[in-house]
């Protein structure tokens, strides 16, 4: 019981450095999520129109999302140096595969029927992907981000490594000094964080799958 | 009178690999004309009819459309000249009805005012209430589905239309009226179909020519009259015996009309000796030229009067919307050789008889 009051006590003194922290997970997280997501949309959208490129790329996206976190910082640091870059990079990498994949899914599971009939009414393959085949791929396509939203958020603790900075300061810095109460601050807020973008994101996806007709 | 061509396949092939799939097609349809093909599962029908809105490039021979080459045309302008419609109808889950019949209004960018206004002219055309048009398509049936299906294809008024088996996902019952519906319009909007199905009822009673196909060949062509007098084997197989009376039910019976006989409105005179054209008994109407009975020569007397209350009353005339299917019925169950035919206005128009019905037979086609 007293060590649960002296957590709090503890947490209460630290708040404004836990706040700042956050704030910086927060936004690598997010622009590391972004980030992704614009790459491997528009990846995922040219590899599908060929099936033989789509299973490779999604083959290397696999063995990429393989490599151990610490690895790739690693492989980032001669390029991109310490800070929050190699952070970046490493969490692009790691969202390729879940959103790249279900890129090609969500445009590839397209109704066959459906496309026929807007092709067949004339729509060029520039409308057909926007007027067709993105909308009713958004929510796979979503999916994928919100569970890469949810894993991102724990890699970016991993940057506390390479100097980026974020939650993982406070958790890492507990390790070394072997406090408990340093760790689970650092721990709670990125937990917190997780299931928070996971629960936005959740809604952003049901309104788009109302909004593509789909329930 | 001849019409202008409108679709026009000469000697066209599609081949897959080795497989050739449509073989040596050649037809011309023309302008306001709606043509069948049908025949059995994979025979090529709607590789043919793909091809003419090249969503299938053929291998050889031409296809034209207006009498332009497709293989000239911009596919995608060639499209959206070319209502289409399938048989998964193929509605775009993710729009309104609205959008969705408005979808090649949207691709070729028009104002929002026009499309909004076609919306609601179409969904009234093809009998659903406006305010559908705000629906997504999951919340309609089978048949209202396709229903907008239809109001898709006419939504940026096209000559031409192509219709792949539309009313073969729904149940009989919508499906007749589904095709009641498109004759009804057809004859307003006039334009050219070509109607794909493996259904010989729905091939009689939509088609003004029937292609029967068979291994990717044309086998026959026709009008149904046409291709129920084929000596060709395998037509007569694959129409079946009992499709005569099918056929019969889709022509009015104001093709088998004689009008040659003779007619009296009551209480006028009539002259025996120049207007008998060899019948035996005379037509009496009223003042308004309804049908009230018939009467023999012998009972009209000298001056061209009827003598006294010598007019036959029979029951009422049939009406002319009716088919000959059901005159011919009428005749056997009612013990009658032949039928007065009166309009809806109660004008008659002529008789019809046995034998003027099996003249349709054997007049070859009769048209
Ligand atoms: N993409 C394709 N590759 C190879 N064969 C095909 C392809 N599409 C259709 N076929 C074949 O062509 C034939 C005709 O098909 P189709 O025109 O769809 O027939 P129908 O509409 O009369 O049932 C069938 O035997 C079918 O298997
Ligand atoms: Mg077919």
């Amino acid at each position: 019981m007293e060590s649960v009051v002296n957590f709090f006590q503890y947490f209460w003194d630290i708040r404004e450095t836990v706040t700042a922290m956050a704030g910086r997970h927060a936004w690598m997280s997010l622009f590391g999520v972004l980030l992704g997501t614009f790459t491997a949309v528009p990846m995922g959208i040219f590899v599908s129109r060929n099936k033989r490129v789509s299973g490779y790329a999604i083959d290397l996206a696999g063995m990429l999302y393989t490599i151990p976190s610490l690895a790739v910082l690693g492989f980032f640091l001669p390029f991109l140096g310490l800070g929050w870059m190699p952070t970046i990079a490493a969490l692009v990498i790691y969202s390729w595969l879940p959103i790249l994949r279900n890129t090609v899914t969500g445009i590839v599971g397209v109704d066959a029927s459906i496309k026929e009939a807007a092709r067949g009414m004339g729509a060029t393959s520039f409308q057909m992907l926007v007027r067709v085949e993105l909308p009713l791929a958004m929510p796979v396509i979503m999916a994928a981000i919100r569970t890469v939203t949810v894993l991102t958020v724990g890699i970016t603790t991993m940057g506390a490594l390479v100097g980026a900075g974020g939650m993982g300061d406070l958790i890492f810095q507990g390790i070394s000094m072997m406090d408990n109460n340093l760790i689970l601050a650092g721990t709670i807020p990125v937990a917190t964080m997780a299931l928070l973008f996971d629960q936005l994101l959740g809604l952003l996806e049901r309104r788009l799958k109302v909004s593509a007709g789909i329930t | 009178m001849t019409r202008e061509i409108s679709v026009e396949l000469r000697n066209v092939d599609k081949v897959y690999d080795t497989a050739k799939v449509v073989d040596g097609v050649s037809f011309s349809i023309k302008k306001g004309e709606v043509l069948v093909l049908i025949g059995p599962s994979g025979c090529g029908k709607t590789t043919t009819l793909k091809m003419i809105n090249q969503i299938i490039p053929h291998t050889a021979g031409n296809i034209l459309v207006n009498g332009e080459d497709v293989t000239k045309l911009d596919p995608v302008e060639l499209r959206r000249s070319i209502g289409y419609v399938i048989q998964y109808i193929g509605l775009l889950p993710h729009l309104t009805i609205e959008e969705n019949i408005n979808f090649v209004l949207q691709l070729t960018k028009r104002p929002k005012k026009e499309q909004q206004e076609r919306a609601l002219e179409l969904i009234e055309t093809v009998g659903l209430p406006a305010d559908y048009l705000k629906r997504f398509p999951r919340a309609l049936s089978g048949g209202q589905q396709q229903r907008v299906g239809v109001a898709r294809a006419l939504a940026a008024d096209p000559a031409i239309l192509l219709m792949d088996e539309p009313f073969g996902a729904v149940d009989p019952l919508t499906r007749e009226q589904l095709q009641n519906e498109l004759m009804r319009l057809q004859e307003t909007i006039k334009k050219t179909i070509v109607f794909v199905t493996h259904d010989m009822q729905e091939a009689f009673k939509i088609g003004d020519r029937i292609g029967i196909m068979k291994e990717g060949k044309l086998v026959a062509m026709g009008s149904s009259m046409e291709l129920v007098n084929s000596d060709d084997e395998f037509v007569r197989d694959f129409i079946g015996r009992g499709a005569l009376f099918d056929v019969l039910d889709t022509i009015s019976v104001t093709r088998v009309l004689r009008k040659d006989i003779p007619t009296i409105r009551e209480g006028e005179h009539f002259d025996k000796e120049s207007k008998m054209n060899g019948w035996d008994n005379i037509l009496v109407l009223d003042e308004r030229d309804a049908f009230l009975g018939y009467v023999s020569i012998e009972n009209i007397d000298a001056s061209g009067k009827i003598s006294g209350d010598a007019v036959q009353r029979v029951a009422d005339a049939f009406p002319a919307e009716l088919s000959i299917k059901k005159a011919i019925e009428e005749m056997l169950y009612g013990g009658r050789t032949w039928l007065p035919v009166a309009g809806d206005d109660r004008v008659f128009k002529g008789i019809v008889t046995f034998d003027s019905c099996a003249g349709l037979l054997s007049k070859e086609g009769g048209s």
